[in-house]
């Protein structure tokens, strides 16, 4: 079986990893009901992390459960890595990784 | 569709037919377990609220042992005590006696010693059980059942796993005309203002917004700040982003439902719908309010990980003696014996596996609440032997 990413709500820009993803690999989108798509993972992407599942210019939401999770720090391409390192909270601004 | 279950005299419908033995303080503890065990039927209420609360915990404790009493999947309750405690065995039974079942208030005070209290214990739990044994269910629709939700052991997955599962249950029981309840007040914590945003109103949002404003002053009275210090860096690590993330995850298993209420914690809902209840994150206290508030079912969501390799015990999962509690795994860690297969009703770990979406353990859960509902026992409720006291909210100073 292809490796996955679940994109939970159609609105979503993001799908969360249901596998380790390497990058480059070909992975499966799946909603809720079953898979929708296919599409390339650019940069590598642990299990339970998330991955851009359509292009985000910097300032855009982060989308997440069709609600927005944070902001985009910088431009995220689809297939590319989506964490503490490009977006931020709407909450707590300024947030950064914790090291 | 329609579930099976006991006809009560104010209206409502239990789903189990208990007989309760409410020990109203910590001293009757003992008692009320002793006469409880030793009949086929009857269930102890045992506690931990002693008589040395001030009137905020009393009037809390008096709403959850109340409220317990009250359930509807109690036929009958005995009230034992020594006679001395506080709230007391007569205002307990008073209150109970409102839902029109019997009830039977016992102390050792009022007897004639100890050894004709606890006969007359015993005798009457017979009674009881002789008459609720002999009722038969009966098919009712869904809008009468109520579910209450807890997650615990969450991980990155239980957002889109057994959160989303839960949150598409719950959406259906709404749907059918049921009653949902979430609570955690912490857990709202930065997904707050879009849980106000599905108020049905603007005096129910002004009241929940009101409940998340004053756990945060108590935290914040402590030195704390919530806001900050989320998500930890275990959550980061596990692929959460922000708080945000964080606490949608958590509020997945709310479904999509407009909020009705806010409740105070074991308040009973007024109406049918969603509704949130105020309350810790702390498993034992929140399924006590949510049992008072009148849920039949209990609806516990493990995230994975270590959490998913135990037995759930109840000091972890909540002692709850008169609902069921439908435990759902979202990932299991690789099983090391047979026996680790057997832990809980619903595994959603299949989602991640890929041989099962979303949707198809939602249908797999509510069709397990159906039948739930309609008599079959959950893992927890098979086992016997090992029990705690139930752990009441209270925010003290103790005396």
């Amino acid at each position: 079986m292809r490796k996955r990413a679940m994109r939970i709500n159609p609105d979503d820009n993001t799908g969360t990893a249901l596998n380790d993803i390497e990058a480059g690999e070909t992975i499966s989108l799946v909603s809720k009901s079953g898979p929708v798509g296919e599409m390339t993972a650019k940069q590598a992407v642990p299990f339970g992390h998330k991955l851009a599942v359509i292009d985000i210019k910097k300032g855009d939401k982060i989308l997440k459960y069709g609600e927005v999770i944070g902001i985009a720090t910088q431009e995220i391409s689809k297939g590319n890595y989506v964490h503490t390192h490009n977006v931020e909270s709407t909450l707590v601004p300024g947030s950064k990784e914790v090291k | 569709m329609e579930f099976l279950g006991y006809e009560r005299p104010d209206g409502s419908v239990g789903i189990r037919n208990h007989v309760a033995v409410i020990s109203s303080g910590r001293c009757a503890n003992e008692m009320a377990a002793t006469i409880a065990d030793a009949v086929q039927g009857a269930v102890p209420i045992i506690h931990t609220h002693p008589c040395v609360h001030l009137k905020d915990d009393n009037e809390k404790a008096l709403r959850v042992l109340t409220g317990m009493g009250s359930n509807p999947n109690v036929a009958a309750v005995i009230v034992v005590g020594v006679g001395c405690e506080n709230p007391s065995p007569g205002k307990i039974g008073e209150e109970i006696a409102k839902s029109k079942k019997p009830v039977e208030v016992l102390t050792v005070m009022q007897s004639n010693g100890f050894q004709s209290f606890m006969d007359q214990g015993l005798a009457t739990a017979r009674r009881m059980v002789a008459e609720a044994s002999g009722m038969q269910r009966k098919p009712f629709p869904l809008s009468y059942l109520t579910v209450g939700v807890k997650c615990g052991g969450s991980g990155a997955i239980s957002g889109i796993a057994g959160n989303s599962v839960t949150g598409m249950v719950f959406d259906r029981l709404v749907a059918e005309g049921g009653t949902t309840i979430f609570s955690e007040t912490t857990e709202v914590i930065g997904a707050d203002h879009l849980i106000a945003k599905r108020a049905v109103n603007e005096e129910v949002a002004r009241k929940f917004r009101e409940m998340v404003v004053r756990q945060e002053a108590m935290i914040k009275a402590t030195g704390e700040d919530i806001r900050g210090t989320q998500p930890t860096r275990g959550n980061i690590a596990e692929g959460l982003v922000t708080i945000e993330e964080k606490s949608l995850g958590a509020l997945a298993k709310t479904g999509t439902s407009p909020l009705q209420g806010a409740l105070e914690y074991a308040e009973k809902p007024p109406g049918k719908g969603l509704y949130f209840m105020d309350g810790s994150a702390m498993t034992s206290e929140l399924i006590s309010g949510e049992t008072a508030a009148g849920a039949h079912i209990h609806i516990y969501n493990v995230g994975g990980g270590v959490s998913s390799s135990f037995r759930c015990p109840p000091g972890w999962m909540g002692e709850i003696p008169i609902i069921p509690q439908i435990a759902v795994v979202s990932r299991q860690s690789k099983p090391r014996d047979s026996q680790e297969k057997d832990f809980f009703d619903i595994y959603a770990d299949t989602i991640v596996e890929g041989t099962e979406s979303v949707d198809e353990v939602a249908d797999r859960l509510f069709k397990e609440i159906v039948a739930v509902a309609s008599g079959k026992l959950t893992k927890r409720e098979m086992r016997k032997g090992y029990r705690e006291p139930i752990v009441l909210y209270s925010l003290g100073p103790i005396l």
